[in-house]
């Protein structure tokens, strides 16, 4: 009997410390974000960039907390600041997997959001940049439900302005959610999110 | 039993062994404690943040000697060396970082030490949709403060200077024929389509020392790093066509944009004031190649432009008209190259070849000349830290003018110039805080025309009062070579030279903006001549002199009211001079005392248009009335001008365009010509001056055709 529970035991901590170091610290910036600490949870992504500087993932996550952040914050001052801070992490991205499709999907959405931010002045700048990286992220990877998904909905908002019809984009919204369900990430820290949201907009379509 | 609470012990005694706290306080410079540091040990991933009080604690299970690193986003980051066993807790001061500072307060408007106090910096979108500047970028920036609408001119005029005080700079490379040829009292455009350039900064005075040769203005243009995509623009005007192409490869691309003027419909459609014997043409192509480097960007742009036009100017002097004919060929090349040699010392270089051709006739004389105009440059920058940072640089201009006139077929003047600048320029800017800098700068050059050194300093300084507002000040001196029509005749003159001393208020709050500025001007050494037109009789000196003082306010609201965009500007400027061949002090004929305008841009989400309202207002000009004792002691009437444009998104690649200038016909009178002897009763008969065309109507059709079929033209107007 002691013989099994020392086998137990010591199978036990061989798991805990076969966890490395980073995926501890991923794992934890992971579980900060989704408290809704982002200030915290940034600050651990860069302590792990600094660590792991061939690995694109923790920059990414800087992209997208603040990015995300940007798209809810009302006060215009601080949305500058998100952005170029989501623009400085997307550059040291851009650097290490620039054909990525997370990492270009990720530099849309940061344009998405400066054209958000400023429509008049922004948008006849980046719409054309936009639609160019999401054919790029296309043709790198057209079964990638962020790529689908992100595409369609932007190409959505712009047909829906000029009075288009938006079925053919309704139509990859609600494809992107099978996408999104048969998804498997590389390892556990690669992006896997965004099934919601396309829930939320594909109820929208009818 | 025993083996497993060995275990355990063991993996407790594991992760216990070697733990240390890390704990410390982190504040700014004034004691205050700075909240969510990021505060960690280099190489690993043990750290925390400081907590609301400026405190931060962790373990750490590393050892021996450490890097710890405290970083903020707008502080300079610390690194602290230390025993990991010798920890004891400690208070780290962090210093503002003025480089990223600087940066953010840029996003809200601009703050460059020392040029911040006089730059305006405009989008190019600015520029393509005000209403009335089709396009050009000078008439653009006619709405600013500082400048005066000179209507018979087209160029820019500003605080009191002539038209040619102005420098313009193409990616830092001066460009010396900045304007398309054109007859007397007909306006001219700039050579330049907005669209090609990323940036444009219009400094009205007390510019740096990287800058000379300019006594009132630099206009800085700065091309496109990088365009967005492959695609195809077509543009269908009632003036010409154009085509453009954009072609990106990895580390290169290409962009080139042709066109054809022909305004021979518009002036059949509307009523011109001028008979035209062959309608303005004009053929012209710019092309930019760039390729990037690891640590550079290369950029080469090229200009070509041919135009002509032939017509008939009633002159007070003749009973006929008098017939003006022209043909001007342009081709202007500009490499430059921007890259860093080290971390911390960046160099710009570059050069630029200017050739201008023009072959004139007027009646039956001939005027043929050309201009042939070189630039070197090369500018180092290094940065010894986020507060110091020094510029050195030199440069060499060499300009050489030739022309011949032909009287009657007979007979044949032949003259011209030539000058070969060369000039020395250094520039340091200081931080003392986030709130306080200067600029120091000198700069020296040697025209071969004087083959004397000038000694020009230059001073800003500016002083951040609270976080949306700031004081700032300029003093500079300039020196300028004689313009080529002086040149041309007389090429002994000395340089013509000011002083500039600015005070400036600037408040600056997302999507508002209001500057007030006032400024003195001394001129000395300008020229002066004898006789009616500057010529190879005329006898010519440096003793003429001036001033100019004003004040100019400006303010900018994009946030009021939602999707409305406008801004007015009010200048008052009292300038006299005794140059050219002026008999006394006066103020000038292209001085209006009072220049205002407004400009606004509505968008109108449902008709997927943006209307553009632009409203101009000056006071009389003088001028001098030969009938009259008094010189120079008549004012025109008033200049009114109102313009509208309509953008109208047919789709994401299709937009119309309409627009009109002056819509409501006002008969502007810019200044009068006298006949140069009296007629039988005594008196000089006269005739005004006035616009070409009392409207100017644009209808264009502009389609982009790209790999992705969704960016349109609208930047492009």
């Amino acid at each position: 009997m002691t013989k099994i529970i020392t086998i137990i035991a010591l199978f036990v901590a061989s798991i805990v410390s076969a966890q490395t170091q980073f995926e501890k610290g991923m794992g934890s910036a992971l579980k900060l974000w989704s408290e809704g600490k982002n200030t915290e949870a940034i600050a651990q992504f860069e302590r792990i960039a600094l660590v792991e500087k061939t690995n694109w993932l923790p920059n990414y996550y800087i992209a997208l907390i603040n990015t995300t952040q940007a798209f809810q914050e009302q006060d215009k001052i601080k949305v500058v600041a998100l952005l170029e801070a989501a623009q400085k992490a997307q550059d040291a991205c851009n650097d290490l997997a620039i054909d990525n499709p997370e990492v270009i999907v990720m530099q849309a959405m940061i344009h998405t959001a400066w054209i958000v931010y400023d429509p008049m002045t922004n948008g006849q700048k980046l719409y054309g940049d936009v639609m160019f990286l999401y054919e790029k992220a296309e043709k790198i990877a057209p079964n990638n439900p962020r790529v689908v998904f992100n595409k369609a909905s932007f190409e959505k908002g712009g047909a829906e302005y000029f009075g288009q019809d938006t079925q053919p984009m309704c139509e990859k919204i609600k494809a992107s959610i099978e996408l999104f369900a048969n998804f498997k990430p590389e390892t556990p820290f690669h992006p896997n999110w965004g099934i919601e949201r396309a829930k939320q907009e594909a109820e929208n379509c009818k | 039993m025993k083996s497993i609470l060995r275990i355990f012990i063991f993996i407790l005694c594991y992760s216990t062994f070697g733990q240390t706290t890390i704990n410390g306080k982190v504040e700014d410079e004034k004691g205050r404690p700075i909240a969510a540091a990021n505060v960690f040990i280099v190489g690993t991933y043990d750290g925390a943040i400081s907590d609301e009080t400026g405190n931060f604690s962790f373990i750490t299970t590393a050892v021996g000697t450490q890097k710890l690193q405290i970083s903020f986003l707008a502080y300079e980051t610390i690194n602290y060396d230390f025993e990991i066993s010798n920890y004891q807790p400690i208070t780290f001061k962090l210093k503002e970082n003025i480089g990223n500072l600087d940066a953010v307060v840029i996003s809200a408007g601009t703050f460059k030490a020392g040029d911040n106090s006089k730059v305006t910096a405009l989008k190019p979108l600015d520029i393509v949709t005000t209403a009335g500047s089709a396009g050009n970028i000078i008439a653009a920036l006619e709405t600013l403060p500082g400048t005066q609408t000179v209507g018979e001119s087209g160029r820019l005029f500003v605080r009191g200077g002539e038209s040619d005080e102005t420098q313009t700079y193409v990616d830092g490379i001066r460009v010396a024929q900045p304007y398309g040829a054109t007859a007397n009292n007909i306006p001219t455009r700039g050579r330049f389509s907005p669209f090609l350039f990323k940036g444009i900064t219009f400094s009205t005075g007390g510019y740096s020392a990287e800058y000379g040769d300019a006594l009132s203005s630099v206009l800085l243009l700065n091309t496109i790093d990088e365009p967005e995509q492959n695609q195809t623009d077509v543009s269908i005007m009632t003036v010409g066509v154009g085509l453009g192409k954009t072609k990106k490869w990895e580390k290169s691309s290409f962009s080139v944009n042709t066109s054809y003027i022909n305004l021979a419909p518009y002036q059949l459609i509307v009523p011109q004031h001028i008979d035209w014997n062959k309608p303005v043409q004009a053929i012209s192509g710019e092309s930019v190649f760039r390729y990037k480097f690891k640590s550079g960007l290369l950029k080469i742009y090229g200009a070509f432009d041919y135009s002509t036009f032939d017509l008939n100017q009633k002159d007070i002097n003749f009973d006929e008209k008098v017939r003006f004919d022209l043909q001007n060929s342009n081709f202007y090349l500009n490499t430059s190259y921007k890259g860093n040699l080290t971390d911390y010392m960046q160099i710009q270089t570059g050069f630029s070849f200017g050739y201008s051709k023009n072959n004139i006739g007027i009646s039956d004389d001939k005027v043929a000349n050309n201009e042939r105009a070189l630039h070197y440059k090369i500018k180092l920058r290094q940065s010894f830290s986020n507060r110091f940072k020094l510029n050195i640089g030199a440069e060499m201009f060499h300009t050489n003018f030739d022309e011949k006139f032909t009287d009657f077929g007979t007979n044949t003047f032949d003259y011209g110039y030539q000058n070969n600048v060369v000039a020395f320029f250094s520039e340091a800017e200081i931080f003392l805080s986030k709130n306080v800098a200067f600029n120091l700068g000198l700069r020296s050059s040697n025209a071969s025309i004087v083959d004397e050194f000038t000694i020009e300093s230059r001073l800003s300084f500016a002083y951040k009062v609270s976080e949306n507002s700031q004081f700032s000040m300029a003093y500079g001196n300039f020196n300028q070579t004689a313009k080529p029509d002086y040149l041309k005749f007389a090429n002994h003159l000395n340089y013509e030279s000011t002083s500039h001393y600015i005070l400036n208020y600037m408040y600056n709050k997302s999507g508002k903006m209001f500057r007030a500025e006032a400024y003195f001007k001394d001129y000395d050494n300008l020229v002066k001549y004898d006789g009616t037109q500057p010529d190879y009789t005329s006898n010519y000196n440096n003793k003429g002199f001036g001033y100019s003082k004003g004040l100019d306010l400006f303010w900018r609201d994009s946030k009021t009211i939602k999707n409305l965009d406008y801004w007015i500007s009010y200048s008052f400027i009292d300038s006299e001079r005794d140059y050219k061949n002026y008999e006394s002090q006066v103020t000038p004929s292209f001085i209006a005392t009072h220049n205002f305008s407004i400009v606004t841009k509505y968008w109108l989400d449902k008709l997927k248009s943006q209307i553009g309202v632009t409203y101009s207002f000056n006071s009389g000009r003088p001028y001098d009335n030969p009938n009259a004792v008094e010189f120079m002691n008549e004012k025109t009437k008033s200049y009114n001008n109102i313009s509208l444009s309509w953008a109208y998104l047919l789709s994401q690649q299709k937009i119309l365009y309409f627009s009109v200038s002056n819509i409501t016909g006002s008969s502007n009178v810019f200044g009068y010509q006298y006949a140069n002897s009296p007629d039988l009763a005594g008196q000089f008969q006269r005739q005004a001056i006035t616009q070409t065309a009392d409207r100017f109507f644009f209808v264009g059709f502009f389609w982009t055709i790209s790999d992705n079929k969704k960016t349109n033209n609208l930047d492009n107007l």
